[in-house]
């Protein structure tokens, strides 16, 4: 009897160490790629939608307008809501020249308002 | 789409003129063109493309910003100012004190760039400060 007994103990002990050992071999290993997760879905191409434009806000439009304006004397700025409203008076020969100025300030819109002598 | 349609000799001399990053956004009834240009006629050319288009820029529905690549760090600007001589100032803002001047027609070197309208410049004396872009041309 004590010898079964010890016998089933054995072969408890082999098929437990078995099962330890296979358990191990399908562990899967760490990585940091996550090599083995199908990402397929993850990576697809999102649909190509444009940024939205940057708008500056009024306080930086204030005082870019401030400094493109300056050497115009006669030109009258205001900026409201991203927009620059322009009246007063300017040569046509350095109207593109305060425009292109005004422009880069990345505007929501310009409204040329000027009386061009 | 309208407003592409009616700039479309803009949006093609863009193209041709391998203007580099060029955007083309619609947003509210206002037509967004950004992008940068080889030298300074190319932008030239193409603000007188939007000039004809829109006689005098009076539409309101454009805003294009076109900055000129060979603008960088390094390269030697001259002072296009009408005919005054160009401020200097201790700081990028017309706020700003001013620290020196740079002769109308003389050269500078860009140091470097805070925004598309402030310039780090040196002139020949070795007198550092900011600069209005506007004026400042590369050949």
């Amino acid at each position: 009897m004590k010898l079964t007994d010890v016998k089933i103990l054995f072969v408890g002990c082999i098929l437990s160490t078995g099962v330890y050992f296979t358990s191990c071999k399908s562990k899967p290993k760490d990585t940091d790629t996550g090599s083995n997760i199908d990402t397929t879905a993850i990576t697809a191409p999102a649909p190509a939608t444009p940024a939205p434009v940057e708008i500056a806000a009024d306080d930086s439009l204030t005082a870019g307008v401030k400094d493109a304006t300056k050497d115009y004397p006669d030109v009258k700025a205001d900026v409201s809501n991203g927009e620059i409203t322009l009246t007063g008076e300017v040569k046509r020969s350095r109207l593109a020249n305060l425009l292109m100025s005004l422009n880069s300030l990345k505007p929501k819109k310009i409204n040329n308002q000027l009386t061009i002598k | 789409m309208a407003l592409q349609d009616k700039y479309q000799e803009l949006i093609n001399a863009a193209k041709t003129s391998e203007v580099n990053n060029l955007q083309v956004r619609e947003q509210q009834n206002v037509l967004y063109i950004d992008g940068v240009a080889p030298t300074g006629q190319v932008k030239d050319n193409l603000w007188s493309i939007y000039n004809k288009i829109d006689p005098d820029f009076r539409s309101g529905d454009l805003v294009m910003n076109i900055n000129v690549s060979t603008m960088a760090p390094g390269a030697q600007a001259t002072v296009t100012t009408d005919s005054s001589n160009l401020n200097i100032r201790k700081g990028p803002g017309t706020d700003q004190p001013l620290i020196g001047k740079a002769a109308h027609g003389s050269t500078v070197t860009l140091v470097s760039k805070t925004n598309d309208q402030w310039w780090l410049i040196r002139t020949a004396n070795g007198e550092e400060g900011y600069a209005y872009a506007q004026y400042l041309t590369v050949a």
